[in-house]
């Protein structure tokens, strides 16, 4: 039908790619951004928002079950790209936008989705508390043959909350699979309103005492584009999209340009976003007091030394070690940052979700490791 | 008041037509808003961007949560360019208007009031945390913007005299209510950036909450919630025009020209602003909106009330 | 006569929206009822030419309706509205009650006469008003606000929990003050 296909390329012509980092992958995954953004294409925020779920690198077990628990939300019509090489990712890229134009091969995926009887159908057993369930009765709107557990999902118990009020206490779990978020790590939250009162942190498919593979990203210049990369999700986080583009682009150019030919462009850039930062009176405004670690705290805590200070010091922090990076002007010693995921809930707690990912952006991991490798990076 | 206005009301009958105007705004914001968003990326293109989500979201298919609260989240969604459209009808395009009411100034406020239910409505319905967050930001949010926006009416209708929209563009005659009432006029701008999640007011539809309140939308709902957003801005841009911009006084051209020219500018500046600015965080707001704003809008009613006095 | 049949329609709404406000088993479509039935009490009012009283009835309520929601996630134990619970206590008690005022308010305005008019209502009503409170009551209305503003924050002070010893420092001295939740402009 004429008008069909002309809405359906049109509609491909905007495609929302939901793109997930396997720990890792961070290279791929930045390839990934770069292409997606070259089309004009836009990052999805979450799975009702994509068309395109695009997996950078090869799941293990526990991010894949996820992935298929994230698979299930993605309104149709959905197209599933796993990238594993960054030779072909265009051509992939293209694929997938063929893949949506089908639609014949849409309307086929439609039908052949579970129910959602299904797929609630695995967790009911162990919430339960009376045995008289009656399981045929679950349906979306829960009309309430449920004593404890609308839709067969248990209702949140109350507990106390920094104020002394009785407020619920509600489980959820932050990622894996969430934008501006590190690759793999599951924080799971005691939430009260917004605050987190109690966090647990772990990274999925890292089995215990795992040593982290050793640098491929030692170089300054990889480290400095890491560093960008975690400077731009730090201000798409604090809300100034202009700022965290050029982040970006910055980024891909030290990737992708040889050091050489790339090198005074790219310090320009970084130094030009670097004032614009600076200026920002409103910038510092918001992340001022956010998250503020003294001396004593950072001891106690095993954090590294250059996170002391609150979120904004961080971020200006952030800029200079980049900086010198990228001008090479202290060789050999690029310094990224490793941390364990079990030094996070202690920064976490207290804190409202939208101050604890700022904080956790404003940390500047390069990767979160076990707690085994965690001693070697004893800073001072 | 029994004396004609200077507005004609020409009934309901040619609602359709606002409506296509606003619908005219609301293509020109969302393609500025393409055109900009692919320039900062380093992209081409960008101002087919309204056309291709909206075909986008039409494509694609309708969600639903477990337990969702069907009828309000629905409501929430679309309620949005329901209040937008109400907003429009009080609104005189040159010497016309679809409601000529007497207390039109009352009658925008009371339409964006309903942006608190209905946003919240959003959050609620959908049964999810990360959704019901961001309906608790923007309520956050409004506490802080809404009481300095209300008190930011009251100001053109002081030196006017008169809550009629027609009446207080006419009040206007050689100087525009912009230039000697600016804080009042910065505090409405800003409430309608507010009303409408726009720009720095956006952590309720936030990235890092998956998108907020529209986290759990898709398809045509979420066309409709975006279309209701875009078209909140661009009433509120329209809406500014008689209140504080002169109505369609101006040279050479039509009244209903100056208009709409007006407010494209002014729907210009909102879009170009959103990308500049980083959001501001709701509870750091709420205390500028109460010790700073506040006192800084009412400073300005009483300036605007003894200068009225003094004037007649 | 549109206009009656229209009354007298959102009429219907007004009382059918509140009496849903007890029948639903969910607090938000609870509160949203009774915004419903504020709504169409305010268009009624429209069409009894009391255009402001109608669009700032139906602007507060809306409003409050917003608040409230707040308050019940702050104050509500249980899972507010997913749980199917009921919306009513005390039944016959409630209904007795109810029942009662209705019979008395309906005998009061079925045989007590409508007062005779004195006088007729100036041409212009509104500044008529405004002169009537404005002139020999003017020391009356100046004094009253803020006395009502200065009782609303003597009231949550009072039961704040929290006080400024405890914000400052026993020497009120402390600078930045200790708050679980700092605010935007750092007082």
């Amino acid at each position: 039908m004429g008008v069909g296909d002309a809405i359906a390329r049109l509609a491909a012509s905007h495609v929302h790619v939901l793109v997930v980092e396997v720990p890792h992958h961070w290279r791929l995954r930045t390839e990934v951004e770069r292409h997606v953004l070259a089309r004009n294409w836009v990052l999805a925020t979450s799975p009702a928002d994509a068309d395109v779920m695009a997996v950078c690198g090869e799941p293990g077990k526990q991010l894949s079950e996820a992935l298929a628990m994230v698979w299930h939300q993605l309104p149709g019509p959905r197209v599933r790209l796993d990238v594993r090489t960054d030779d072909d990712i265009s051509s992939r890229l293209d694929q997938a936008h063929a893949a949506l134009l089908d639609s014949g091969l849409h309307r086929q995926d439609a039908r052949n989705r579970p129910a959602a009887a299904d797929l609630l159908g695995g967790q009911d057993h162990d919430s339960m508390d009376h045995d008289s369930m009656d399981h045929d009765s679950m349906d979306h709107d829960g009309h309430g043959s449920m004593e404890m557990s609308p839709g067969g999902i248990p209702l949140a118990e109350g507990g106390e909350d920094r104020d002394g009020l009785e407020m619920d206490v509600l489980h959820l779990p932050l990622g894996p699979i969430l934008a501006h978020w590190p690759a793999g790590l599951v924080l799971r939250c005691a939430l009260q309103g917004d605050v987190i009162v109690e966090a647990k942190a772990e990274v999925l498919d890292q089995p215990g005492g795992h040593q982290p593979t050793k640098h491929q990203d030692a170089e300054p210049a990889l480290v400095a584009a890491r560093r960008c990369d975690n400077i731009a999700t730090l201000l798409a986080l604090a809300g100034w999209d202009d700022a965290a583009a050029q982040a970006r682009i910055i980024r891909d150019e030290v990737l992708t340009l040889p050091p050489t030919a790339g090198g005074s462009s790219s310090v320009e850039g970084l130094a030009k976003l670097h004032r614009k930062v600076r200026r920002s009176r409103l910038l510092r405004w918001s992340l001022r007091g956010v998250g503020s670690f003294g001396s004593d705290q950072i001891e106690h805590q095993g954090l590294p030394a250059e996170a002391a200070g609150d979120t904004y010091d961080r971020l200006l922090r952030m800029f200079e070690r980049a900086h010198r990076d990228l001008s090479g002007d202290q060789p050999g010693h690029p310094d990224p940052v490793l941390l364990s995921p079990s030094r996070l809930p202690t920064l976490v707690t207290g804190l409202d979700l939208a101050t604890a990912r700022l904080v956790i952006a404003s940390l500047d991991l390069h990767e979160l490791t076990s707690e085994h490798a965690n001693h070697e990076m004893a800073h001072g | 008041m029994a004396e004609t206005t200077a507005v004609t009301s020409v009934g309901p009958a040619w609602a359709l037509a606002a409506a296509a105007t606003l619908g005219a705004l609301v293509i020109l914001a969302a393609a500025f808003q393409g055109l900009l968003t692919a320039r900062s990326q380093g992209a081409t293109g960008g101002i087919t961007r309204p056309f291709g989500e909206a075909a986008r979201l039409m494509r694609q298919r309708r969600r639903t949560t477990v337990s969702a609260d069907g009828l309000l989240w629905r409501i929430g969604s679309s309620g949005l360019l329901v209040a937008a459209l109400l907003m429009v009808a009080v609104v005189p395009l040159g010497e016309w208007t679809i409601f000529d009411l007497d207390v039109g100034v009352m009658w925008f406020n009371a339409m964006d009031v309903l942006v608190w239910a209905l946003i919240w409505l959003t959050g609620w319905g959908a049964n999810s945390a990360h959704s019901l967050i961001g309906g608790y930001r923007f309520l956050a949010h409004g506490l802080g913007y809404e009481l300095p926006l209300m008190f930011a009416l009251v100001a053109p209708a002081i030196a006017a005299s008169s809550l009629n929209v027609g009446d207080v563009a006419a009040a206007q005659e050689g100087l525009w209510f912009a230039v000697w009432m600016p804080v009042a006029f910065l505090a409405y701008c800003l409430g309608v950036v507010a009303f409408s999640v726009w720009g720095p007011f956006e952590p309720a539809i936030g990235s890092d909450l998956g998108g907020g309140v529209r986290a759990e939308l898709s398809g045509v709902d979420r066309l409709v919630f975006e279309l209701g957003r875009y078209a909140l801005l661009a009433a509120g841009a329209a809406f500014a025009v008689p209140m504080f911009l002169g109505g369609g006084s101006g040279p050479l051209l039509a009244g209903w020209v100056w208009v709409l020219i007006k407010a494209a500018v002014l729907l210009g500046v909102f879009v170009w602003g959103r990308r500049r600015l980083p959001a501001f965080r709701p509870d750091k707001f709420l205390e500028v909106g109460w010790l700073v704003l506040l006192p800084a809008v009412l400073l300005q009613d009483l300036i605007v009330a003894v200068v009225s006095v003094w004037r007649t | 006569m549109i206009a009656d049949i229209a009354f007298w329609a959102i009429g219907a709404v007004a009382v059918l929206a509140g009496a849903a406000v007890f029948y639903v088993d969910s607090m938000a479509r609870a509160t949203y009822a009774l915004a419903v039935s504020f709504i169409a009490v305010g268009f009624q009012l429209l069409f009894l030419q009391q255009n402001y009283v109608g669009v700032v009835t139906v602007l507060m309520m809306v409003m409050e309706m917003a608040i409230m929601a707040v308050y019940m996630v702050m104050f509500m134990g249980m899972n507010p509205a997913l749980m199917p619970m009921s919306m009513v206590h005390d039944n016959k008690k409630s209904l007795a009650v109810a029942i009662g005022t209705f019979a008395f308010l309906a005998a009061g305005v079925l045989l007590i006469d409508w007062p005779a008019r004195r006088g007729a209502p100036p041409a212009d009503v509104t500044s008529a008003l405004g002169e009537a409170l404005m002139g020999p009551k003017m020391l009356v209305m100046a004094v009253i606000s803020p006395v009502m503003v200065a009782t609303i924050v003597a009231g949550v002070v009072l039961a704040a929990h929290r006080t400024r010893y405890d914000r400052f420092g026993d020497d009120l001295k402390r600078r930045p003050a200790e708050d679980p939740q700092p605010g935007g402009i750092g007082r």
